[in-house]
Protein backbone atom coordinates (compact mmCIF):
# COMPACT_ATOMS: atom_id res chain seq x y z
CA UNK A 1 0.00 0.00 0.00
CA UNK A 2 0.99 3.81 -0.45
CA UNK A 3 0.44 5.89 1.89
CA UNK A 4 -0.70 9.51 0.40
CA UNK A 5 -1.43 11.74 3.67
CA UNK A 6 1.25 10.42 6.61
CA UNK A 7 4.17 9.91 4.37
CA UNK A 8 6.18 10.91 7.27
CA UNK A 9 5.76 8.52 9.98
CA UNK A 10 3.63 9.69 12.84
CA UNK A 11 6.69 9.05 15.48
CA UNK A 12 9.23 10.81 13.35
CA UNK A 13 7.69 14.37 14.18
CA UNK A 14 5.58 16.92 11.64
CA UNK A 15 7.00 17.35 8.35
CA UNK A 16 8.74 20.85 7.47
CA UNK A 17 7.86 22.68 4.38
CA UNK A 18 11.67 21.67 3.39
CA UNK A 19 10.67 17.98 3.52
CA UNK A 20 7.39 18.46 1.87
CA UNK A 21 8.67 20.60 -0.69
CA UNK A 22 11.38 17.80 -1.15
CA UNK A 23 9.02 14.89 -1.73
CA UNK A 24 7.04 17.06 -4.30
CA UNK A 25 5.13 19.34 -2.33
CA UNK A 26 3.38 22.45 -3.84
CA UNK A 27 4.15 21.30 -7.62
CA UNK A 28 0.68 19.93 -7.63
CA UNK A 29 -0.07 24.25 -6.95
CA UNK A 30 2.62 25.02 -9.67
CA UNK A 31 0.96 22.90 -12.17
CA UNK A 32 -2.57 23.65 -11.44
CA UNK A 33 -1.62 27.15 -11.73
CA UNK A 34 -0.31 26.43 -15.28
CA UNK A 35 -3.70 24.79 -16.21
CA UNK A 36 -7.33 26.26 -15.11
CA UNK A 37 -9.30 25.56 -12.83
CA UNK A 38 -11.60 23.15 -14.22
CA UNK A 39 -8.66 20.90 -14.73
CA UNK A 40 -8.18 20.52 -11.10
CA UNK A 41 -12.03 20.04 -10.73
CA UNK A 42 -12.10 17.13 -12.95
CA UNK A 43 -9.11 15.42 -11.50
CA UNK A 44 -11.14 15.96 -8.47
CA UNK A 45 -14.43 14.01 -9.73
CA UNK A 46 -12.91 11.81 -11.54
CA UNK A 47 -10.90 10.41 -8.41
CA UNK A 48 -14.25 9.44 -6.72
CA UNK A 49 -12.56 11.06 -3.51
CA UNK A 50 -15.73 11.18 -0.85
CA UNK A 51 -15.40 13.86 2.04
CA UNK A 52 -13.70 12.13 5.38
CA UNK A 53 -15.82 13.89 8.01
CA UNK A 54 -18.50 10.86 8.25
CA UNK A 55 -20.93 11.62 5.72
CA UNK A 56 -19.38 10.60 2.63
CA UNK A 57 -20.51 12.90 0.18
CA UNK A 58 -18.36 12.93 -3.22
CA UNK A 59 -15.97 15.92 -2.69
CA UNK A 60 -16.01 17.05 -6.63
CA UNK A 61 -19.77 16.93 -7.18
CA UNK A 62 -20.04 19.21 -4.34
CA UNK A 63 -16.92 21.44 -5.53
CA UNK A 64 -18.67 21.46 -9.00
CA UNK A 65 -21.80 23.31 -7.33
CA UNK A 66 -20.13 25.45 -5.85
CA UNK A 67 -17.76 26.32 -9.00
CA UNK A 68 -20.69 26.82 -11.58
CA UNK A 69 -22.69 30.27 -9.09
CA UNK A 70 -22.37 33.04 -10.24
CA UNK A 71 -21.99 34.86 -6.90
CA UNK A 72 -19.28 36.04 -5.18
CA UNK A 73 -16.60 35.96 -3.17
CA UNK A 74 -16.97 32.85 -2.70
CA UNK A 75 -15.15 31.10 0.21
CA UNK A 76 -13.47 27.43 1.42
CA UNK A 77 -13.48 25.92 5.07
CA UNK A 78 -11.70 23.36 5.91
CA UNK A 79 -13.30 21.77 9.34
CA UNK A 80 -10.97 20.62 11.78
CA UNK A 81 -13.11 21.18 14.72
CA UNK A 82 -13.05 17.23 15.41
CA UNK A 83 -15.36 16.60 18.24
CA UNK A 84 -16.17 13.17 17.59
CA UNK A 85 -15.40 11.29 20.51
CA UNK A 86 -11.92 9.85 20.55
CA UNK A 87 -11.01 10.70 16.74
CA UNK A 88 -7.70 12.04 16.84
CA UNK A 89 -6.64 12.05 13.06
CA UNK A 90 -7.57 15.72 12.32
CA UNK A 91 -5.15 16.88 14.93
CA UNK A 92 -2.62 14.70 13.28
CA UNK A 93 -3.08 16.39 9.75
CA UNK A 94 -2.96 19.69 10.90
CA UNK A 95 -0.17 18.89 13.21
CA UNK A 96 1.84 16.27 11.32
CA UNK A 97 0.84 17.30 7.45
CA UNK A 98 0.13 21.28 7.47
CA UNK A 99 1.87 22.09 4.01
CA UNK A 100 -0.25 19.01 2.79
CA UNK A 101 -3.65 20.53 4.36
CA UNK A 102 -2.70 23.80 3.15
CA UNK A 103 -1.63 22.75 -0.33
CA UNK A 104 -5.12 20.87 -0.70
CA UNK A 105 -6.90 24.21 0.84
CA UNK A 106 -5.50 26.61 -1.95
CA UNK A 107 -6.16 24.40 -4.80
CA UNK A 108 -9.50 23.62 -4.05
CA UNK A 109 -9.96 27.49 -3.46
CA UNK A 110 -8.37 27.75 -7.14
CA UNK A 111 -10.61 25.05 -8.85
CA UNK A 112 -13.91 26.99 -7.40
CA UNK A 113 -12.62 30.68 -7.73
CA UNK A 114 -12.43 31.10 -3.70
CA UNK A 115 -10.98 34.40 -2.57
CA UNK A 116 -11.04 33.29 0.78
CA UNK A 117 -10.25 30.44 3.02
CA UNK A 118 -10.59 29.44 6.33
CA UNK A 119 -9.03 26.55 8.56
CA UNK A 120 -11.60 25.76 11.86
CA UNK A 121 -9.35 24.64 13.88
CA UNK A 122 -10.54 22.87 17.38
CA UNK A 123 -9.71 24.98 20.08
CA UNK A 124 -8.22 22.95 22.27
CA UNK A 125 -5.61 21.97 20.02
CA UNK A 126 -2.65 24.63 20.60
CA UNK A 127 0.25 22.63 18.78
CA UNK A 128 -2.04 22.48 15.05
CA UNK A 129 -2.69 26.59 15.69
CA UNK A 130 0.94 27.09 16.01
CA UNK A 131 1.76 24.68 12.96
CA UNK A 132 -0.59 25.82 11.29
CA UNK A 133 -0.03 29.45 11.41
CA UNK A 134 3.84 28.95 10.70
CA UNK A 135 2.77 26.77 7.63
CA UNK A 136 0.17 29.81 6.08
CA UNK A 137 3.21 31.99 6.86
CA UNK A 138 5.59 29.58 4.61
CA UNK A 139 2.79 29.90 1.77
CA UNK A 140 2.60 33.06 2.18
CA UNK A 141 6.69 33.66 1.68
CA UNK A 142 6.39 30.98 -1.20
CA UNK A 143 3.86 34.09 -3.26
CA UNK A 144 1.21 31.10 -3.73
CA UNK A 145 -1.85 33.29 -1.79
CA UNK A 146 -0.60 36.25 -3.45
CA UNK A 147 -0.51 33.99 -7.13
CA UNK A 148 -3.81 33.20 -6.01
CA UNK A 149 -5.66 36.66 -5.20
CA UNK A 150 -6.31 35.02 -1.79
CA UNK A 151 -6.25 35.03 2.32
CA UNK A 152 -5.93 32.36 4.56
CA UNK A 153 -6.75 32.27 8.26
CA UNK A 154 -8.06 30.62 10.99
CA UNK A 155 -10.59 30.38 13.40
CA UNK A 156 -11.07 28.55 16.59
CA UNK A 157 -13.28 26.01 16.73
CA UNK A 158 -15.79 25.88 19.82
CA UNK A 159 -15.32 22.38 21.91
CA UNK A 160 -18.69 20.89 21.06
CA UNK A 161 -20.41 18.15 19.19
CA UNK A 162 -22.57 20.28 17.09
CA UNK A 163 -19.86 22.43 16.21
CA UNK A 164 -18.27 20.10 13.91
CA UNK A 165 -21.59 20.35 11.80
CA UNK A 166 -20.68 22.01 8.59
CA UNK A 167 -23.41 24.78 9.06
CA UNK A 168 -22.61 25.49 12.28
CA UNK A 169 -19.48 26.03 11.68
CA UNK A 170 -20.32 28.50 9.40
CA UNK A 171 -22.37 30.38 11.98
CA UNK A 172 -19.39 30.21 14.30
CA UNK A 173 -17.07 31.41 11.72
CA UNK A 174 -19.62 34.78 11.54
CA UNK A 175 -19.53 34.93 15.16
CA UNK A 176 -22.62 33.41 16.72
CA UNK A 177 -23.04 30.08 18.52
CA UNK A 178 -22.53 26.44 16.90
CA UNK A 179 -25.99 26.26 15.82
CA UNK A 180 -26.74 24.70 12.57
CA UNK A 181 -28.64 26.08 9.93
CA UNK A 182 -32.16 25.37 8.30
CA UNK A 183 -31.23 23.21 4.80
CA UNK A 184 -31.56 24.23 1.81
CA UNK A 185 -30.36 26.25 1.15
CA UNK A 186 -27.10 24.63 1.24
CA UNK A 187 -23.39 26.26 2.00
CA UNK A 188 -22.45 25.21 -2.02
CA UNK A 189 -24.81 27.72 -2.79
CA UNK A 190 -25.51 29.90 0.30
CA UNK A 191 -22.74 29.72 2.93
CA UNK A 192 -20.40 31.88 4.85
CA UNK A 193 -21.80 35.29 4.74
CA UNK A 194 -24.62 33.68 2.36
CA UNK A 195 -21.98 33.28 -0.23
CA UNK A 196 -20.97 29.89 -2.18
CA UNK A 197 -18.85 28.30 0.35
CA UNK A 198 -17.69 24.38 0.17
CA UNK A 199 -16.94 23.00 3.67
CA UNK A 200 -14.49 19.85 3.71
CA UNK A 201 -12.80 17.82 6.35
CA UNK A 202 -9.28 18.48 6.66
CA UNK A 203 -8.24 15.38 6.05
CA UNK A 204 -10.49 15.45 2.53
CA UNK A 205 -8.32 18.52 1.34
CA UNK A 206 -5.09 16.37 2.73
CA UNK A 207 -5.57 13.83 -0.57
CA UNK A 208 -6.23 16.65 -3.20
CA UNK A 209 -2.37 17.62 -3.91
CA UNK A 210 -1.73 13.89 -4.47
CA UNK A 211 -4.77 13.49 -6.95
CA UNK A 212 -3.92 16.84 -8.73
CA UNK A 213 -0.11 15.41 -8.83
CA UNK A 214 -0.50 12.13 -9.91
CA UNK A 215 -4.18 11.85 -11.10
CA UNK A 216 -7.29 10.32 -10.47
CA UNK A 217 -6.91 6.76 -12.38
CA UNK A 218 -3.61 6.59 -9.46
CA UNK A 219 -5.63 7.60 -6.59
CA UNK A 220 -8.70 5.12 -7.40
CA UNK A 221 -5.66 2.04 -7.42
CA UNK A 222 -6.16 1.34 -3.82
CA UNK A 223 -9.55 1.55 -1.68
CA UNK A 224 -12.80 0.29 -3.00
CA UNK A 225 -14.62 1.01 -6.35
CA UNK A 226 -17.69 3.11 -4.68
CA UNK A 227 -14.94 4.67 -2.32
CA UNK A 228 -11.70 4.98 -3.11
CA UNK A 229 -8.07 5.74 -1.77
CA UNK A 230 -6.56 5.52 2.20
CA UNK A 231 -8.20 6.76 5.15
CA UNK A 232 -7.23 7.72 8.68
CA UNK A 233 -8.35 5.53 10.97
CA UNK A 234 -8.09 6.35 15.11
CA UNK A 235 -7.43 3.17 17.15
CA UNK A 236 -8.54 3.71 20.48
CA UNK A 237 -6.25 3.66 24.11
CA UNK A 238 -7.35 -0.11 25.00
CA UNK A 239 -5.12 -1.99 21.62
CA UNK A 240 -1.69 -2.26 22.20
CA UNK A 241 -0.56 0.73 19.23
CA UNK A 242 -3.45 3.03 19.72
CA UNK A 243 -3.38 5.76 17.46
CA UNK A 244 -3.54 7.01 14.08
CA UNK A 245 -2.87 4.78 11.10
CA UNK A 246 -3.24 5.28 7.40
CA UNK A 247 -4.75 2.11 5.27
CA UNK A 248 -6.60 1.78 2.11
CA UNK A 249 -10.86 1.79 2.26
CA UNK A 250 -11.80 -1.77 2.40
CA UNK A 251 -8.51 -2.84 5.07
CA UNK A 252 -10.56 -5.56 6.89
CA UNK A 253 -11.24 -4.34 10.99
CA UNK A 254 -9.14 -7.48 11.54
CA UNK A 255 -6.17 -6.50 10.30
CA UNK A 256 -7.03 -2.64 11.95
CA UNK A 257 -7.24 -4.16 15.06
CA UNK A 258 -4.82 -7.06 15.11
CA UNK A 259 -2.01 -5.76 12.88
CA UNK A 260 -2.44 -2.59 12.90
CA UNK A 261 -3.40 -1.98 16.58
CA UNK A 262 -1.87 -5.06 18.14
CA UNK A 263 -5.10 -6.03 19.54
CA UNK A 264 -6.17 -5.46 23.33
CA UNK A 265 -3.58 -4.87 25.45
CA UNK A 266 -5.57 -6.46 28.35
CA UNK A 267 -5.28 -9.84 25.91
CA UNK A 268 -9.06 -10.13 26.23
CA UNK A 269 -11.49 -11.42 23.64
CA UNK A 270 -13.31 -8.58 21.48
CA UNK A 271 -17.05 -8.32 22.05
CA UNK A 272 -18.13 -5.88 19.89
CA UNK A 273 -16.55 -2.72 17.84
CA UNK A 274 -18.15 0.51 17.10
CA UNK A 275 -16.36 0.99 13.77
CA UNK A 276 -16.87 4.72 12.32
CA UNK A 277 -17.60 6.55 16.30
CA UNK A 278 -20.72 6.89 18.50
CA UNK A 279 -23.33 6.94 15.79
CA UNK A 280 -22.51 4.05 13.97
CA UNK A 281 -24.11 0.46 14.81
CA UNK A 282 -21.94 -2.39 16.59
CA UNK A 283 -20.14 -4.79 15.28
CA UNK A 284 -20.01 -8.56 16.37
CA UNK A 285 -16.54 -9.48 17.94
CA UNK A 286 -16.92 -12.35 15.72
CA UNK A 287 -17.56 -10.08 12.38
CA UNK A 288 -13.80 -8.77 12.65
CA UNK A 289 -13.52 -9.65 8.74
CA UNK A 290 -16.00 -7.38 7.91
CA UNK A 291 -14.04 -4.66 5.04
CA UNK A 292 -13.62 -1.12 6.29
CA UNK A 293 -15.77 0.33 3.84
CA UNK A 294 -19.47 2.37 3.44
CA UNK A 295 -21.00 0.16 1.35
CA UNK A 296 -20.18 -2.89 3.47
CA UNK A 297 -20.64 -1.61 6.84
CA UNK A 298 -23.69 0.48 5.87
CA UNK A 299 -25.25 -3.17 5.34
CA UNK A 300 -24.86 -4.35 8.86
CA UNK A 301 -26.54 -1.31 9.81
CA UNK A 302 -23.14 0.05 10.63
CA UNK A 303 -21.01 3.13 9.67
CA UNK A 304 -17.43 4.31 8.42
CA UNK A 305 -18.00 7.60 10.13
CA UNK A 306 -14.72 9.38 10.54
CA UNK A 307 -12.88 6.48 11.03
CA UNK A 308 -12.79 5.96 14.67
CA UNK A 309 -13.06 2.78 16.13
CA UNK A 310 -14.38 1.95 19.85
CA UNK A 311 -13.63 -1.82 21.08
CA UNK A 312 -15.57 -2.93 23.77
CA UNK A 313 -14.26 -6.01 25.11
CA UNK A 314 -15.42 -9.67 26.42
CA UNK A 315 -16.85 -8.70 29.81
CA UNK A 316 -17.98 -4.84 29.37
CA UNK A 317 -21.80 -4.79 29.22
CA UNK A 318 -23.24 -3.67 25.86
CA UNK A 319 -25.99 -2.17 28.27
CA UNK A 320 -24.18 0.89 29.94
CA UNK A 321 -22.11 1.38 26.78
CA UNK A 322 -25.51 2.30 24.81
CA UNK A 323 -26.67 4.17 27.52
CA UNK A 324 -23.67 6.24 27.71
CA UNK A 325 -24.05 6.96 23.61
CA UNK A 326 -27.48 8.02 24.49
CA UNK A 327 -26.63 10.44 27.04
CA UNK A 328 -24.05 12.31 25.15
CA UNK A 329 -26.23 12.83 22.06
CA UNK A 330 -28.88 14.04 24.51
CA UNK A 331 -26.32 16.42 25.97
CA UNK A 332 -24.88 17.27 22.59
CA UNK A 333 -28.31 18.23 20.91
CA UNK A 334 -28.49 22.22 20.35
CA UNK A 335 -31.77 22.33 21.40
CA UNK A 336 -33.16 23.62 18.05
CA UNK A 337 -35.45 21.44 16.71
CA UNK A 338 -38.51 19.72 18.54
CA UNK A 339 -38.24 16.36 17.64
CA UNK A 340 -34.92 16.20 17.82
CA UNK A 341 -34.77 17.12 21.84
CA UNK A 342 -38.07 15.02 22.64
CA UNK A 343 -36.30 11.75 20.86
CA UNK A 344 -32.20 12.25 22.33
CA UNK A 345 -34.15 12.61 26.04
CA UNK A 346 -36.39 9.96 25.58
CA UNK A 347 -33.52 7.17 24.17
CA UNK A 348 -31.97 8.90 27.00
CA UNK A 349 -34.60 8.07 29.64
CA UNK A 350 -35.50 5.13 28.24
CA UNK A 351 -31.49 3.53 28.43
CA UNK A 352 -31.02 4.82 32.08
CA UNK A 353 -33.62 3.31 32.84
CA UNK A 354 -32.94 -0.13 31.65
CA UNK A 355 -29.77 0.21 32.63
CA UNK A 356 -30.61 0.31 36.28
CA UNK A 357 -32.47 -2.42 35.77
CA UNK A 358 -36.20 -0.68 35.63
CA UNK A 359 -37.94 -1.27 32.10
CA UNK A 360 -39.94 -3.64 30.16
CA UNK A 361 -39.39 -5.53 26.96
CA UNK A 362 -42.09 -2.63 25.39
CA UNK A 363 -39.54 -0.01 26.30
CA UNK A 364 -37.24 -1.10 24.29
CA UNK A 365 -39.72 -1.66 21.46
CA UNK A 366 -39.89 2.57 21.44
CA UNK A 367 -36.73 3.28 20.87
CA UNK A 368 -37.30 2.33 16.83
CA UNK A 369 -40.43 4.12 16.85
CA UNK A 370 -38.61 7.08 18.02
CA UNK A 371 -36.07 6.90 15.38
CA UNK A 372 -38.91 6.35 12.48
CA UNK A 373 -41.02 9.07 13.48
CA UNK A 374 -37.68 11.63 14.52
CA UNK A 375 -36.66 10.66 11.31
CA UNK A 376 -36.03 13.84 8.43
CA UNK A 377 -37.55 15.92 11.65
CA UNK A 378 -33.92 17.76 12.30
CA UNK A 379 -31.89 20.46 10.80
CA UNK A 380 -28.85 18.54 11.37
CA UNK A 381 -28.69 15.01 11.16
CA UNK A 382 -27.56 14.83 14.69
CA UNK A 383 -31.29 13.71 15.17
CA UNK A 384 -30.70 10.43 13.32
CA UNK A 385 -27.38 9.47 15.38
CA UNK A 386 -28.23 7.14 18.30
CA UNK A 387 -30.65 5.31 16.55
CA UNK A 388 -27.88 2.75 14.83
CA UNK A 389 -26.19 1.70 17.71
CA UNK A 390 -29.26 1.59 19.77
CA UNK A 391 -30.82 -0.54 17.70
CA UNK A 392 -27.99 -2.96 16.77
CA UNK A 393 -26.88 -3.22 20.26
CA UNK A 394 -30.79 -4.55 21.23
CA UNK A 395 -30.23 -6.79 18.13
CA UNK A 396 -26.60 -7.95 18.32
CA UNK A 397 -26.73 -8.58 22.19
CA UNK A 398 -29.97 -9.39 23.54
CA UNK A 399 -28.93 -10.96 26.35
CA UNK A 400 -27.36 -8.33 27.82
CA UNK A 401 -30.66 -6.29 27.53
CA UNK A 402 -32.46 -9.02 28.68
CA UNK A 403 -30.22 -9.31 31.63
CA UNK A 404 -30.87 -6.08 32.87
CA UNK A 405 -34.50 -6.65 32.34
CA UNK A 406 -35.01 -9.52 34.65
CA UNK A 407 -32.67 -9.52 37.03
CA UNK A 408 -33.20 -5.40 37.68
CA UNK A 409 -29.19 -4.55 37.37
CA UNK A 410 -25.98 -5.67 35.53
CA UNK A 411 -24.58 -8.98 35.19
CA UNK A 412 -20.82 -7.47 34.70
CA UNK A 413 -21.79 -5.29 38.08
CA UNK A 414 -22.58 -9.07 39.96
CA UNK A 415 -19.58 -10.75 38.38
CA UNK A 416 -17.05 -8.29 39.93
CA UNK B 1 -57.66 2.47 20.62
CA UNK B 2 -60.14 3.34 23.58
CA UNK B 3 -58.92 5.36 26.26
CA UNK B 4 -58.92 5.28 29.74
CA UNK B 5 -60.68 8.21 31.28
CA UNK B 6 -58.77 7.76 34.41
CA UNK B 7 -56.34 11.08 35.30
CA UNK B 8 -53.87 10.09 38.19
CA UNK B 9 -50.69 11.96 36.60
CA UNK B 10 -50.46 15.62 35.30
CA UNK B 11 -47.01 16.07 33.51
CA UNK B 12 -45.60 19.52 32.96
CA UNK B 13 -42.86 19.76 30.48
CA UNK B 14 -40.25 21.48 32.34
CA UNK B 15 -37.47 21.21 29.28
CA UNK B 16 -36.07 24.70 28.08
CA UNK B 17 -38.54 26.55 25.78
CA UNK B 18 -41.29 25.24 27.87
CA UNK B 19 -39.62 26.15 31.24
CA UNK B 20 -38.45 29.58 29.24
CA UNK B 21 -42.42 30.25 29.15
CA UNK B 22 -43.01 29.55 32.74
CA UNK B 23 -43.95 25.97 33.07
CA UNK B 24 -42.15 25.50 36.10
CA UNK B 25 -44.33 28.11 37.94
CA UNK B 26 -47.74 26.38 35.98
CA UNK B 27 -46.34 22.73 37.76
CA UNK B 28 -46.47 25.12 41.16
CA UNK B 29 -49.76 26.16 40.57
CA UNK B 30 -51.14 22.77 39.22
CA UNK B 31 -49.50 21.01 42.96
CA UNK B 32 -51.46 24.59 44.99
CA UNK B 33 -54.35 24.10 43.33
CA UNK B 34 -55.02 19.91 43.24
CA UNK B 35 -53.55 19.89 46.77
CA UNK B 36 -56.26 22.88 48.13
CA UNK B 37 -58.84 21.06 46.01
CA UNK B 38 -58.03 17.83 47.83
CA UNK B 39 -56.77 15.80 44.61
CA UNK B 40 -54.34 12.95 44.78
CA UNK B 41 -53.34 13.20 40.92
CA UNK B 42 -49.78 13.18 40.60
CA UNK B 43 -48.01 16.62 38.89
CA UNK B 44 -44.90 15.69 37.75
CA UNK B 45 -41.91 17.52 35.48
CA UNK B 46 -41.39 15.95 31.81
CA UNK B 47 -38.51 16.01 29.99
CA UNK B 48 -40.19 16.83 26.62
CA UNK B 49 -42.62 16.16 24.51
CA UNK B 50 -40.84 17.30 20.91
CA UNK B 51 -43.61 20.24 20.30
CA UNK B 52 -41.41 23.24 22.54
CA UNK B 53 -42.66 25.94 19.86
CA UNK B 54 -46.06 25.26 21.12
CA UNK B 55 -45.19 25.14 24.86
CA UNK B 56 -45.74 25.45 27.49
CA UNK B 57 -47.03 21.34 27.23
CA UNK B 58 -48.87 19.18 29.67
CA UNK B 59 -50.61 16.31 28.76
CA UNK B 60 -53.13 14.31 31.32
CA UNK B 61 -52.63 10.29 32.18
CA UNK B 62 -53.42 7.96 31.52
CA UNK B 63 -56.56 9.82 30.11
CA UNK B 64 -54.39 11.43 27.07
CA UNK B 65 -55.58 15.07 26.56
CA UNK B 66 -52.64 16.95 25.91
CA UNK B 67 -52.77 20.85 26.21
CA UNK B 68 -50.59 22.96 24.28
CA UNK B 69 -49.40 26.64 25.26
CA UNK B 70 -50.98 26.94 28.40
CA UNK B 71 -50.76 30.08 30.41
CA UNK B 72 -51.60 30.86 34.29
CA UNK B 73 -55.06 32.18 32.89
CA UNK B 74 -55.90 28.66 32.19
CA UNK B 75 -54.81 26.70 35.17
CA UNK B 76 -58.23 26.89 36.93
CA UNK B 77 -59.89 25.35 33.72
CA UNK B 78 -57.75 22.62 33.27
CA UNK B 79 -57.87 21.74 37.07
CA UNK B 80 -61.45 21.65 36.73
CA UNK B 81 -61.22 18.95 33.92
CA UNK B 82 -59.10 17.30 36.16
CA UNK B 83 -61.52 17.22 38.69
CA UNK B 84 -64.10 15.76 36.22
CA UNK B 85 -65.16 18.79 33.98
CA UNK B 86 -64.64 19.63 30.59
CA UNK B 87 -61.84 19.71 28.26
CA UNK B 88 -60.52 22.48 27.30
CA UNK B 89 -60.72 22.37 24.03
CA UNK B 90 -58.99 25.62 22.64
CA UNK B 91 -55.64 24.14 23.92
CA UNK B 92 -56.25 20.88 21.95
CA UNK B 93 -56.25 22.09 18.72
CA UNK B 94 -53.34 22.37 17.29
CA UNK B 95 -51.82 18.49 18.82
CA UNK B 96 -50.62 16.09 16.53
CA UNK B 97 -52.35 13.02 16.32
CA UNK B 98 -49.58 10.87 15.80
CA UNK B 99 -46.85 12.67 18.19
CA UNK B 100 -49.37 12.46 20.85
CA UNK B 101 -49.84 8.42 20.17
CA UNK B 102 -46.04 7.92 20.47
CA UNK B 103 -46.11 10.03 23.59
CA UNK B 104 -49.02 7.82 25.30
CA UNK B 105 -47.33 4.87 24.09
CA UNK B 106 -43.96 5.55 25.35
CA UNK B 107 -45.35 6.79 29.05
CA UNK B 108 -47.72 2.88 28.35
CA UNK B 109 -44.46 1.22 28.07
CA UNK B 110 -43.55 2.36 31.29
CA UNK B 111 -41.74 4.69 30.99
CA UNK B 112 -40.97 5.53 35.21
CA UNK B 113 -39.11 8.07 37.23
CA UNK B 114 -40.07 11.17 34.68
Amino acid sequence: MERIVLTKNIADGPQTFDEYVAEGGYQALDRALAGSPQDVLNAVTESHLRGRGGAGFPTGQKWGFTASEEATPKYVVANGGEDEPGSQKDRVVMENAPHRLIEGVLLASYAIGASEAILYVNSQYSVAHQRLEEAIARAVDAGYLGKLGMSLRIHPAPQEYVAGEDTASLEVIEGRKPLPRVKPPFPVSKGLFGSPTIVNNVETFAYIPAIVAKGPEWFRSQGSEDNPGTMLFTLPANVRNPGVVELPIGTSLRELIEVHGGGLASGKGIKAVLPGGPSSGFLRGDDLDVAMDRQTLMERGSALGCGVLRIIEEGECIVEVADDIAQFFAREQCGQCPACTMETNTLAKITSQIRAGAGSPALLDQIPKLGAFAKGKGQCSLISMPIPPLTTAIRLFADDFTYHLEHHGCWAAAQS
Amino acid sequence: MARSKEINTCLVCTNVDCASRGSKDLLESFKDQLGTAGSLIDVKPYLCFGACQDGPNIVLYPEGTWYMGVQQSDVDEIVAHMLGGEPVTRLTERVDPGLRDLILEILESGMIDL
